[in-house]
């Protein structure tokens, strides 16, 4: 009799994925758009994660992994694979941004002024429970300001600079054609500063925090103030092929630069940005990179070692690789180690003698 | 001629998924990794519907080497059944519209994790191995940039300390699979976690091997008639596995890499390891098509 092999993978496989869709049911255009307008920072979030600034893909892929954050990531990274690199945006001035909010914790007052906008920061966190037993919860209208603030506003690092208390940064003239891209070259290390600042936008949020907090703790080296973190909105001005430019819309921008205490003359910068309005995430990365220079081999708030270990996608697709088999490997391990335990309970030539 | 004639039907999704611009990256250091055998090249890795870790770097290779007329065989652990062997078979399938096959002589390209096949691959074959630690320095350097410094000045005093003091505790090298081996005198790389029992496989061989680390973003390659030395004193012989005695309990195969099987009554029974192997050789008295081809062990040891 022959032996039939079995494709039981493959109909497991095919059913298992029936099982995780069918529990999530149908899904509707109604139902992205309710994502996308009932969770914007949970949007947000991703869209920074996956470096894809799309919010109906973004809340699509939301709904279709039923919310499982590093399924969803990677949702839109393998979709941004096959999307074409059309062309690079007009790199921006910081003066050049649509501000929402902007706070300095360095100083009381800035230029321009501190401009709280949308904040749960002073808010009692309270759970609405009444909406559990039915009623409505609404929030209290915005009492719009007498005088609305300008839209621009200077950034607290040109101040500082120009008081000569932090050095500037180095001007760096590289056509924007030809700005590192880390989705098309490999990281290596020293990594450029380009490839740094885009693979800490796109890093895992939470990843990002453990390991700025580890140095807001003390690993590291510098303690932040926040010299000034913003949520604005960018304009995207791209150039035609036939010479004129144009904007191809608006992407919301968080960004965080602290500054540490001055070792010598001049404060130290650290400074994150990343897409959508996430303020945890760019203080987090913002410290990382104001400890990066000049760090410990090894040491959390080493690049290499940072930059590796928050990459969301890579992390958390090694993490759940530990399911697959491994018995080849464990038997080889095991192998080894049977050998090894007989070598140890017969008796050497040379002590029986 | 028009603008037409020149150009192709704009497609969503390009053949083979990715597109040309990965490709060619990826021929490229594909070139540089047989040029310099053994040796890590770095490699943009560009995000495939696949998790990180589950064969990405191995698909990112396949895709960009399939064709239409590539025959496509996929194994986990030696299994064609295997769950996600059978999911990236799907996929590759899918997108290049190549054939697929379990048998390992048909095959012109395969992907595997783990194993090499048990029957001789042939100059016209493509093997590709994935990886998920490309480094085999991770275990004395967990820091990449420094571990790069070690390969470039051959400083790989640290590997022979680790394994010269597993020999002083535990009797013997306690090195499983992956086992650290130098590529044509230059280079050591992890010939990925296949058992010792597959290392020599890739020595000398006929056949082209490229080994692909997604995740971790490194490629590298064994040219054929490349030499992949295992690392071992003079007086302490590369020991494989001890499956040379084993009888495969469904097939009746000996001397083949084996699977063990936990029994309730404490015992263990084996099976033999390249899933494939088994079934030709239950289905060969009565399917001549079904024939085993020539193995690289005969009888449970090593066939020059």
């Amino acid at each position: 009799m022959a032996y039939v092999a079995t494709r039981g993978g493959e109909r497991a496989i095919e059913q298992s994925e029936r099982l995780f869709k069918q529990e999530l049911g149908t899904i509707t255009p109604a139902k992205v758009k309710q994502v996308r307008e009932t969770m914007p920072y949970l949007v947000d979030r991703v869209m920074g994660e996956a470096s894809l600034y799309d919010r109906d893909v973004a809340a699509l892929a939301l709904a279709q992994t039923g919310g499982e954050l590093s399924e969803a990531v990677l949702l839109l990274r393998a979709w941004r694979t096959t999307q074409p690199r059309i062309s690079v945006a007009k790199p921006l001035e910081q003066d050049e941004l649509h501000v929402f909010r902007r706070i300095s914790a360095a100083f009381k007052d800035i230029p321009g002024g501190q401009l709280l906008g949308p904040s749960l920061d002073y808010a009692h966190r309270l759970l609405a429970t009444e909406v559990l037993s039915g009623e409505d919860y609404t929030p209290e209208p915005v009492d719009a300001a007498e005088k609305a603030a300008p839209s621009h506003q200077p950034s607290v690092s040109a101040w500082l600079s120009s008081q000569g208390l932090v050095d500037d940064a180095d001007h760096d003239d590289t056509a924007p054609d030809d700005i590192p891209d880390l989705t098309r070259e490999p990281l290596l290390f020293p990594a450029k500063r380009a490839h740094r600042l885009q693979s800490l936008a796109r890093a895992d949020s939470g990843g990002v925090l453990a390991l700025g907090y580890s140095a807001m703790r003390g690993y590291g080296q510098a303690h932040p103030t926040v010299s000034e973190l913003r949520l604005t909105e960018a304009e995207i001005e791209v150039r035609h092929p036939c010479g004129t430019s144009f904007s191809a819309g608006r992407v919301k921008v968080s960004q965080a630069e602290v500054v540490s205490k001055a070792k010598g003359e001049r404060l130290e910068r650290g400074f994150a940005a990343t897409f959508g309005w996430n303020e945890v995430k760019c203080i987090s990365a913002a410290t990382l990179d104001l400890n990066a220079d000049g760090a410990e081999k090894n040491s959390a708030v080493e690049e290499e070692f940072f930059l590796y270990h928050t990459e969301g996608v890579e992390s958390s697709g090694f993490c759940i690789h530990f399911k697959l088999p491994h018995y080849v490997t464990f038997q080889s391990s095991l192998d080894a180690m049977r050998d090894a335990k007989a070598k140890k309970q017969t008796p050497q030539m040379e002590a029986a003698e | 001629m028009s603008l037409k004639s020149l150009s192709k039907e704009w497609e969503a999704v390009s053949y083979g998924f990715l597109d040309a611009s990965a490709k060619r990256e990826l021929r490229r250091k594909m070139l540089k990794a047989v040029a310099v055998p053994g040796c890590q090249m770095p490699y943009a890795s560009r995000e495939v519907p696949m998790a990180r870790g589950w064969g990405t770097g191995g698909l990112q290779v396949s895709l960009t080497l399939m064709n239409p007329k590539t025959v496509v065989k996929v194994i986990d652990q030696g299994a064609d059944d295997s769950v996600n062997a059978a999911s990236i078979r799907k996929f590759l399938t899918r997108v290049t519209g190549a054939e697929a096959t379990w048998d390992t002589l048909e095959a012109t390209l395969i992907q595997s994790r783990h194993r090499v096949p048990e029957e001789k691959l042939t100059k016209d074959q493509i093997l590709v191995l994935q990886v998920p630690n490309p480094e085999p320095l991770r275990t004395v350097e967990p820091n990449m940039s420094i571990a790069r410094q070690m390969h470039a000045d051959a400083d790989y005093s640290r590997m022979w300390l680790q394994l010269y003091e597993q020999i002083v505790r535990s009797g013997r090298v306690m090195q499983g699979a992956s086992y650290p081996s130098m590529v044509n005198g230059r280079h050591v790389m992890t010939p990925s976690p296949i058992p010792r029992w597959d290392v020599p496989k890739l020595h000398m061989a006929e056949h082209l091997t490229i080994l692909s680390a997604g995740r971790e973003k490194r490629i590298f390659a064994v040219p054929p008639h490349t030499r992949v030395e295992p690392l071992v004193f003079s007086d302490v012989p590369y020991k494989v596995e001890e499956h040379g005695d084993i009888t495969c309990a469904r097939s009746a195969l000996k001397g083949f890499f084996m699977n063990e099987i936990p029994n309730d009554d404490g015992t263990s029974s084996y099976e033999v390891s390249d899933s494939n192997l088994g079934i030709k050789a239950l289905n060969a008295p009565e399917d001549a098509s079904q024939k085993i081809g020539e193995t690289w062990y005969q009888d449970g040891e090593w066939a020059q």
